[in-house]
């Protein structure tokens, strides 16, 4: 009992970090129908570039957060710019081939600059352990689960209330009819990016100060990918509830079937739920079913 | 444009055969001789890069077939060629089966377990399908890893491969080989193309609803699509599994799935040559960057973290890739027939 409890905190608070990366992909593709599968990467130079601030600069953490976000904007601005913007209307496959040369590059820029590929990010929350009844949990995961709930709110009333995330939902609903507006839609495409590497900086963060710095954080990003099938591709919601699911599924499968001599099953979970879903209900639990005509 | 001057077409024969003119000919066959002569001068080292080249461009044939012609996105294609590799050992280590057998049943159940996860595509396409290649990959490397036939993380080895009483065992005899079995694969593909199956696979790529409404059997030709492209991603996984003698998981990462869709991209989709153009690309571009570029930077920075060039490939590929995607999507193949129209009507270019 006290196994289980362990398993379904842990296994919420990880989702909830998989479903802030799903945040990311969710908000481009909804406003520029790009498929960024080089989110695996953005988390990993994000966690890289908070360790660099911290560990190598020795900036303190109320300076180095702030400096981590403007990284992570500057990335998205970047990226948007100079590769996402010159292939505006190419077929989907050169959007995402563009992608995956984009994650392989920064990489390379990973190992480039951070070559010993392994380290740990300083502890970020305090260690002491608290218990919830039978079970003892590293209040490193209640943490976590609080700082994605404030993500999630700060997000929705960004997109409720501002400028730019209304501009943000009207470009998802349809592009024309914005852009007649005088909307410009070029920037609202920048902000998305721009947010998306946030978002996926802030998970990186999260999921590297509990389990370190390691070249998984981009099967991390993958896994999200998990999330967002799950969730439907252009469903907010369905990110954000697919994600404690995911999380769960990882950390249950994970923590019964191992013992099971199903050594590794935890980082495969993800990708069976993604064939099972694609198989049953291709468009996931809340995603727009597409209509197509010749 | 696509036929020098003064060549005309007077039965089916002729509009339908790929080498036309006297020169063609003669450029097929010094070509020929040329490739099956470069173990008489080329040293070792050089084999063993032309080697790899084969065995890649075999992959990348099939994917080609599958991206490129029929339009159905895969990103797990390295989980297809350690199918591959994996059956082709188990055949010929554990069962002792001949290495004939084994290419052929590589390529083969690497068709299977392509068809198994081809089969979402038949109701989703585009980003879902490469998501769904992705999982196949993660999920076939991590099955190879924790199944005991398969050495899991111990790894296993495999035998030289050998025909009769033919034994494949130095670089030069590999070579003819990898290189036989590659003419052989990339003719097959480019006649596949040309036939109804490869009409089929282009009208898919180009709207798949419309193939459907004017006959084409989407389901059959979708799988039979992911089963050709993952037959030769099975066959050289087996030449990869007997050219470097023992096999582990961690040779097929995922980044190489990527790398595989990369070189396709450079070389240009749905293209027969435009494979071969990606893959010598992509190879001799691995070979400048590892044996001049990376030991010249870590001579010239000695005070950088040890390792830090290696970074170099993955940087300098990801930006090929980039830079190809925005200047020219249609990739090296189409440049190669710019250069050919312009070299015949040159130099009265009208």
């Amino acid at each position: 009992m006290a196994e289980l409890l362990q398993f379904v905190i842990t296994g919420i608070s990880v989702g909830m970090v998989y479903s802030l990366i799903a945040l990311g992909f969710v908000l481009i593709w909804k406003s520029s129908s790009v498929a960024n599968l080089a989110l695996g990467q953005i988390v990993l130079i994000s966690s890289w570039f908070t360790y660099s601030m911290l560990v190598q600069v020795h900036l303190p953490v109320y300076i180095a957060f702030p400096v981590v976000i403007l990284f992570a904007l500057l990335l998205g601005w970047v990226i948007e710019r100079f590769a996402l913007r010159r292939l505006i209307g190419q077929p989907i496959l050169s959007l995402i081939a563009v992608t995956l040369g984009i994650g392989y590059f920064i990489e390379g820029i990973i190992t480039f600059i951070w070559p010993w590929s392994v380290d740990a990010l300083p502890r970020l929350f305090p260690q002491s352990v608290i218990h919830i009844g039978p079970a003892v949990i590293s209040q490193e995961y209640v943490w976590v689960i609080v700082i994605c709930l404030l993500v999630f709110v700060l997000l929705n009333l960004f997109f409720r209330y501002h400028k730019m995330g209304i501009a943000m939902r009207a470009t998802a609903d349809d592009q024309m009819a914005v852009q007649a507006c005088g909307i410009p839609v070029t920037r609202v495409f920048s902000v998305s990016w721009m947010f998306a590497c946030v978002v996926a900086a802030i998970g990186g963060i999260l999921i590297s100060s509990i389990g370190g710095i390691t070249h998984g954080l981009v099967d991390t990003g993958l896994k999200s990918f998990s999330v967002v099938i799950l969730g439907g591709m252009d469903s907010f919601g369905g990110a954000i509830l697919a994600g404690p699911i995911i999380g769960l599924a990882e950390s249950l499968g994970g923590g019964y079937l191992t013992t099971a001599n199903w050594g590794g099953i935890r980082d495969v979970v993800p990708f069976i739920i993604i064939i099972i879903v694609m198989v049953i209900k291709p468009y996931g639990l809340f995603g727009e079913k597409r209509i197509e005509r010749i | 444009m696509t036929l020098p001057c003064g060549t005309r077409n007077y039965n089916y024969g002729e509009d339908m055969a790929i080498v036309r003119t006297r020169t063609h000919w003669g450029m097929l066959i010094g070509f020929l001789i040329l490739l099956f002569t470069m173990p008489l001068y080329l040293s070792n080292y050089r084999l063993g890069v032309m080697n790899s080249i084969g065995i890649t461009l075999i992959a990348a044939v099939g994917l080609n077939i599958l991206v490129g012609y029929c339009g159905q996105l895969s990103i797990g294609h390295v989980g297809f060629i350690a199918v591959g590799a994996y059956t082709s050992a188990i055949l010929t280590n554990r069962l002792g089966m001949p290495f004939p057998v084994g290419l052929i049943g590589a390529g083969l159940v690497a068709g299977f377990i392509g068809i198994i996860f081809g089969l979402p595509s038949i109701r989703v396409k585009g980003f879902y399908l490469a998501i769904t290649t992705i999982a196949a990959q993660f999920i076939i490397i991590w099955v190879i890893n924790h199944w005991g036939y398969t050495g899991g993380f111990n790894g296993i080895t495999v035998p030289y491969a050998s025909i009769g009483g033919l034994v494949f065992r130095s670089e030069g005899s590999q070579f003819y080989l990898i290189i036989t079995i590659t003419v052989l694969c990339v003719f097959f593909a480019k006649n596949i193309t040309r036939t109804k199956i490869g009409r089929a696979f282009i009208a898919i790529r180009d709207n798949d609803l419309a193939a459907e409404v004017m006959g084409v059997n989407l389901l059959y030709y979708k799988l039979l699509a992911f089963f050709i492209g993952c037959f030769f991603a099975g066959i050289a996984g087996s030449l990869l599994a007997h050219y470097t003698g023992s096999l582990y998981g961690e040779q097929f990462s995922f980044t190489d799935s990527i790398l595989y869709v990369g070189i396709i991209i450079i070389g240009g989709l749905g293209t027969s040559v435009g494979p071969i153009f990606g893959v010598v690309f992509i190879r001799l571009l691995q070979q400048f960057l590892t044996v001049a570029v990376v030991p010249w930077l870590g001579h010239t920075f000695p005070n950088f973290p040890a390792g830090f060039a290696s970074g170099v490939a993955p940087m300098v590929f990801g930006l090929v890739l980039i830079l190809f995607l925005i200047l020219e999507p249609r990739g090296i193949a189409h440049r190669w027939a710019l250069f050919k129209a312009a070299y015949r009507l040159w130099p009265f270019s009208y």
